[in-house]
């Protein structure tokens, strides 16, 4: 769990980050959102003392960071950075085994974990471990970056911009992974980025931030049906906000029986998106789709009145499983 | 035809089959050297100059002959350079340094007088511009086959060690060897003492060297003032230097008799050293300074987030990434105390410049080639085995 109450960093005349509040409960994804400037990156270096701020409070796990030894605090958080960092004289292997190293894990120990986590993150341990940063991939890179911040199971992982220097499809993948290991490890997730749509794919909780102050927080959806500025509003993606909102609700939530009438010729799984379902009727000529569940057996049906109405009239639907 | 060379070769690599200008100019200029230059020259003995003769008298037509088609061979390869091509002018290269020593042999034959045992065979100036101009060749050579430094190494050595065999068994009338047998001892003790202070010098700039650039990131005023001194040091010409530092160290060696003891005085080693070491700080300085700033700050940035102390960041992380660099200082610094160490002879700090200043005194070349060439061999090993080590330790093979 991390706490930050009226946090606040000056340098020199210049106040990076202005009084913010935050909470972040175990296992969940907070995203620090805003433009170029705003403070997102200090917040996060600020939690494993990367910066110390001047005023507020810090806590994590019910103590206040100052209590912590700097360098033993951001061993037991994971940390990822935008252009990896990954050590070009070290191989794979050796670059994900280094918080490992550092606090003395036997070497069969950190063998066996460097080999779990490659495995986790997709890299074939055979092809990749005597592999040097130089001759892999953005994203394989990345990857490497990823597994060295969990190498030492932290609780906790910081992640600034990971994904911000890759290639749309590759970021893309990225993030998907990201999505499926979170739902798996559970860690508590601080994560930087500019990139609003990173945000709301990924995010439990989200913060948007502007000239180092927090403008609004809360759920994705909470974000996305009442922005309270028209800062937020444009970040959010103005018009597109609509659509934006339907991409993080499924076809389930807003099914309804079969009716009477014959099954539509457009046929569309429970499981995908409403702005997906938008997309097909669009290019179908239909207001009407028969929903299939995983065997591609009807199981309901999804109507465009239906969904403006519960987009209407929604205020608090499970986003995302 | 083996199946590798069916396939087409990749055309980036070789330029898109350009003619290499480098090489073929370089082989013209080496046939003009050869048809023109004197190739040897003849003296009755040490005091009288000798008469060129140009490389048909010194040859003979086969020999000559032989040159000229292996120079030919290398402007044709070049002009269609292929991996092939590399190879063959690679061989072509190794041939033409392998057979100079046994065309001294063959005009040693043509152009000795029985009747005057103590003629004196010069090697002339076609000799050198081809050597030299060879070296050039193979570095290109290199690059273009994409070699180690390791290969041109080791193959020079054969080189060398041919040469040698040559020189001791069958050149008994070349200037050089009756300059070396004149004075083997003599010879011997120079190489040592030459070596003796290029190690003292480099070792002990790399201890300063290192501290001084540590102290350099600690205190930032320092940086200025300390690169100041040292360029400064820099700007003074050498013999300038050992001329500066003979009446201070004099006086000191008279009056502080605890450093007259230790062996300081006006001339001699100890000035040399200082002096030595005064030129080579700034090289070592520089390159160490350089070499571990420029690590990426998001590397180090990465390793203080992972957790590592100050300590380890910089044993394991900015120390080795700065290794390659601060390796090309040493090279660098090693490679000019060589050649100033033969300007110490000059205030009886002995070494391999004993030999150049007393052959300039007595107007007797081959003397000073006695001295020059063994530094220039000394140099290129140097440079070649501090270059190799530095390239071995790039993180990962990068560049």
């Amino acid at each position: 769990m991390i706490e930050l109450a009226h946090v606040s960093k000056r340098f020199g005349d210049e106040t990076a980050v202005d009084d913010i509040s935050l909470h972040v409960p175990k296992g969940k994804f907070c995203a620090l959102v805003g433009t170029s400037g705003c403070g997102k990156s200090t917040t996060l270096r600020m939690i494993n003392r990367l910066i110390e701020h001047n005023e507020g409070d810090i806590i994590l796990d019910g103590q206040a960071i100052e209590a912590y030894d700097p360098v033993k605090l951001r061993r037991r958080i994971g940390y990822v950075i935008q252009h990896t960092g990954l050590f070009p004289h070290w191989n794979v292997a050796r670059n994900i085994g280094l918080v490992p190293r550092l606090l003395k894990w036997s070497v069969a120990d950190t063998q066996a974990r460097v080999a779990e986590l490659m495995n986790l993150l997709g890299l074939p341990v055979s092809e990749f471990a005597h592999k040097y940063p130089h001759q892999l991939s953005g994203g394989q890179a990345q990857r490497v970056g990823v597994a060295r911040a969990l190498a030492a199971d932290p609780d906790i992982l910081l992640m600034d911009e990971p994904f911000g220097a890759l290639d749309p499809i590759t970021r893309e993948k990225l993030q998907d992974e990201l999505a499926k290991l979170q739902a798996r490890l559970h860690k508590t997730v601080v994560f930087v980025t500019h990139d609003m749509d990173e945000a709301l794919k990924l995010a439990d909780h989200l913060v948007v931030m502007r000239e180092g102050r927090i403008v609004q927080q809360g759920t994705p959806l909470a974000l996305l049906q009442q922005p309270n500025d028209p800062f937020v509003d444009s970040l959010l993606g103005g018009l597109e906000r609509g659509l934006k909102q339907a991409a993080l609700t499924r076809v389930k939530d807003h099914m309804t029986s079969m009716g009477p009438t014959l099954p539509a010729q457009s046929r569309i799984p429970a499981g995908f998106s409403v702005r997906q379902a938008l997309s097909m009727m669009l290019r179908d000529h239909s207001d009407r789709l028969t929903v299939v569940d995983q065997h591609d057996v009807p199981v309901g049906e999804l109507t465009l009145r239906r969904i403006i109405k519960e987009a209407q009239l929604d205020k608090g639907s499970t986003p995302r499983e | 035809m083996p199946l590798l060379d069916a396939l087409p070769t990749p055309r980036l690599r070789w330029e898109g089959r350009h003619p290499n200008v480098v090489l073929i100019s370089l082989s013209l200029i080496m046939l003009v050297a050869l048809w023109t230059f004197d190739a040897v020259s003849m003296a009755p003995n040490r005091i009288v100059s000798g008469t060129g003769y140009g490389a048909l008298e010194a040859f003979g037509w086969p020999g000559a002959l032989l040159a000229t088609l292996l120079l030919c061979a290398i402007g044709l390869f070049a002009w269609e350079p292929s991996r092939r091509h590399y190879r063959a002018l690679l061989a072509a290269i190794m041939m033409l340094m392998v057979l100079m020593p046994f065309g001294l042999l063959a005009s040693h034959h043509l152009l000795l007088d029985p009747e005057l045992p103590n003629a004196r065979l010069g090697i002339g100036a076609a000799y050198w511009v081809t050597l030299f101009i060879l070296l050039l060749c193979l570095v290109e050579v290199r690059l273009r086959l994409n070699l180690t430094r390791l290969w041109p190494t080791l193959l020079l050595s054969g080189v060398a060690l041919i040469w040698w065999l040559c020189a001791a068994l069958g050149l008994d009338n070349l200037a050089l060897v009756q300059e070396f047998r004149a004075r083997d001892r003599q010879f011997l003790s120079a190489v040592a003492q030459h070596v003796k202070l290029v190690s003292i010098t480099v070792s002990v700039s790399i201890v300063l060297g290192l501290t001084l650039a540590m102290l350099m990131r600690r205190y930032a005023r320092l940086q200025k003032g300390a690169f100041a001194v040292l360029n400064f040091l820099q700007t003074i010409p050498s013999l300038a230097l050992f001329g500066l530092l003979l009446a201070p160290l004099a006086w000191l060696a008279a009056n502080v008799p605890v450093l007259g003891q230790l062996g300081v005085s006006g001339i001699g080693t100890t000035p040399a050293l200082i002096a030595l070491i005064a030129y080579s700080l700034l090289p070592i300085v520089r390159n160490t300074y350089t070499a571990l700033e420029q690590v990426s700050p998001e590397t180090l940035e990465a390793a203080k987030g992972m957790g590592m102390r100050a300590g380890q960041r910089f044993w394991q992380v900015r120390l080795p990434l700065a290794l390659p660099v601060l390796l090309e200082g040493v090279r660098i610094t090693t490679v000019q105390a060589i050649g100033l160490t033969a300007v110490a002879a000059l205030i009886g700090a002995g070494g391999l410049g004993t030999f150049i200043f007393q052959g300039l005194g007595q107007a007797a070349m081959d003397m000073v080639l006695l001295g020059a060439l063994p530094i220039l061999v000394l140099a290129l090993v140097v440079d070649a085995g501090l270059g190799a080590l530095a390239e071995a330790l790039r993180p990962g093979g990068t560049q």
